[in-house]
């Protein structure tokens, strides 16, 4: 497991901080379909929480809204408290998003792809220097940091997004489908960021469809369908809306029930 | 805006470095542009007179289709394997990465031109040496510019499916006031500047230049964000 050196500390928080992420009834519509519906959940600092469901159910969407590449159609969504589309600016500085895209540079090598995420995150010269070397260890990639992207198979460039994530102090981390492209020790390296980014105190939210894996270390789960969130369980995450949407969405979607701890 | 430079300056730096190894924006942009510049020649035919008057027009043609390209190539990279939604997530200004890409822009355009100019004076029989300051100075304040308008419409485009047609649709007609200076600027020069117009003209492109850029460094996140 990657030492817990490797993370940089996330930004202090209050006493009486608000959650980590907050919804309320935030709604996502492209057209006249609807991504996500009414989703009202509060996830504590410091978890790991599963998010579920089957393809299309919104996983991805609910994501995007809180990295603040979409704006909620409805309703409201903060991530520590900062309202993401009134002060996109602020969420961005404690958001840090793996997507399906890798978002990397085919051209340039897998420590200059890095050393520019890492000016662009506001780490120093110095500290870019000791930190890319560490990161690009802590993903299995040390020996290819010299190696143009655009020779790396998937699963590498996977790994080398993985290292971004890890590159600067973010308080909230968004992965959508960590696993996809991994080997066995890829996805084993991505549940030990997990557990690491836990014990560090930085919240994680994971769209996966991993459950086996993701219920290893998650604390707890939102399960969505149809945009609409029809199950939570476990530890650090509340439903605002559940009786609502229970009452909606009666039958049961893939969760990590009896597997997370209650 | 000491962060705002070094934002910029990363993002150039970046484009730089990948534009050196993949020549994606100059690589084919420079064959292109001395194409064209090859079948004005033709067209006009061999009149030696025709040829001398024409060049600046030319010249400057070529460089605007050419650009069009190296600009709109620079701001692919950026849609390959979606790094514009990473670029979008980092917690930099958008003005910043707008100056970032813009430079990028102006460095491959002045390039262009640069390598372009033997070719002009080769082609159209123009001696550029003798007017060679002025001449810089046109081509400097001409390419800041025309990057400037590029690379702000290539932001708004550049998620479109019709990105390589729209993309000239919505510049061609803003760098319309900036052609005719620049054009106007290269004829002074290559003449001596007979009548004192080349410092109006050079004024009117600086005037251009800073508008575009304020311009393109306010409108440049609605082609980043949702």
């Amino acid at each position: 497991m990657p030492s817990t050196t490797i993370y940089l500390a996330p930004p202090r928080r209050a006493l009486e901080a608000p959650p980590a992420v907050a919804t309320g009834d935030l709604a996502r519509l492209f057209g006249r379909g609807a991504a996500l519906v009414d989703v009202s959940i509060e996830i504590e600092a410091g978890r790991c929480i599963a998010l579920t469901g089957p393809n299309g159910a919104g996983k991805t969407t609910l994501l995007r809204v809180l990295a603040t590449i979409l704006r909620p159609t409805y309703g409201i969504a903060r991530v520590d408290g900062i309202d993401v589309a009134a002060e996109p600016h602020l969420v961005r500085e404690r958001v840090a998003f793996l997507s399906h895209a890798t978002g990397l540079y085919a051209d340039l090598t897998a420590a200059e792809n890095l050393a520019f995420a890492a000016t662009m995150l506001g780490l120093s010269q110095a500290e870019g220097r000791d930190r890319v070397p560490e990161v690009l260890d802590a993903v299995g990639l040390r020996a290819a940091a010299g190696a143009r992207v655009g020779t790396f198979s998937a699963g590498m460039r996977r790994r080398l997004a993985l290292a971004r994530t890890i590159l600067g102090r973010p308080s909230l981390v968004l992965l959508d489908e960590p696993h996809a492209a991994l080997d066995p020790d890829g996805m084993a390296l991505v549940d030990r960021l997990l557990a690491g980014w836990r014990e560090v105190g930085v919240t994680t939210l994971v769209a996966s469809h991993q459950l086996q894996r993701i219920a290893a270390v998650a604390d707890g789960s939102v399960a969505l369908a149809g945009g609409i969130v029809t199950e939570v369980t476990g530890d650090g995450v509340v439903d605002r809306s559940a009786t609502r949407n229970r009452a909606r969405f009666p039958e049961p979607s893939p969760t990590l029930q009896g597997a997370v701890a209650p | 805006m000491a962060r705002d430079l070094e934002v910029a300056l990363a993002v150039a730096r970046k484009d730089a470095l990948a534009e050196l190894r993949g020549r994606h924006a100059t690589g084919t942009t420079i064959f292109f542009a001395a194409i064209v510049l090859l079948l004005f020649g033709f067209a006009l035919g061999p009149d030696a007179r025709r040829l001398e008057e024409a060049a600046p027009g030319l010249m400057w043609l070529a460089i605007v289709f050419a650009g069009l390209l190296a600009v709109g190539r620079l701001h692919e990279t950026e849609t390959e394997d979606d790094a514009l939604e990473q670029l979008a997530l980092f917690p930099v200004a958008r003005h910043a990465l707008y100056l970032g890409k813009a430079l990028a822009g102006f460095a491959a355009m002045l390039v262009l031109g640069v390598a372009l100019l033997p070719l002009v004076a080769l082609l159209y029989r123009v001696d550029l040496l003798a007017a060679w300051l002025p001449l810089g100075l046109t081509l400097v304040l001409g390419t800041a510019g025309f990057a400037a308008v590029a690379t702000a419409y290539a932001a708004l485009t550049m998620r479109m499916q019709a990105r390589e047609v729209l993309l000239p649709l919505l510049v061609l007609p803003v760098v319309a006031p900036l052609l005719l200076a620049a054009v106007k600027a290269t004829t002074a020069a290559l003449a001596g500047d007979p009548f004192g117009e080349l410092a109006s003209w050079l004024q009117l492109l600086a005037g251009f230049d800073v508008l575009m850029v304020i311009a393109g460094a306010v409108t440049y996140r609605f082609g980043l964000e949702d």
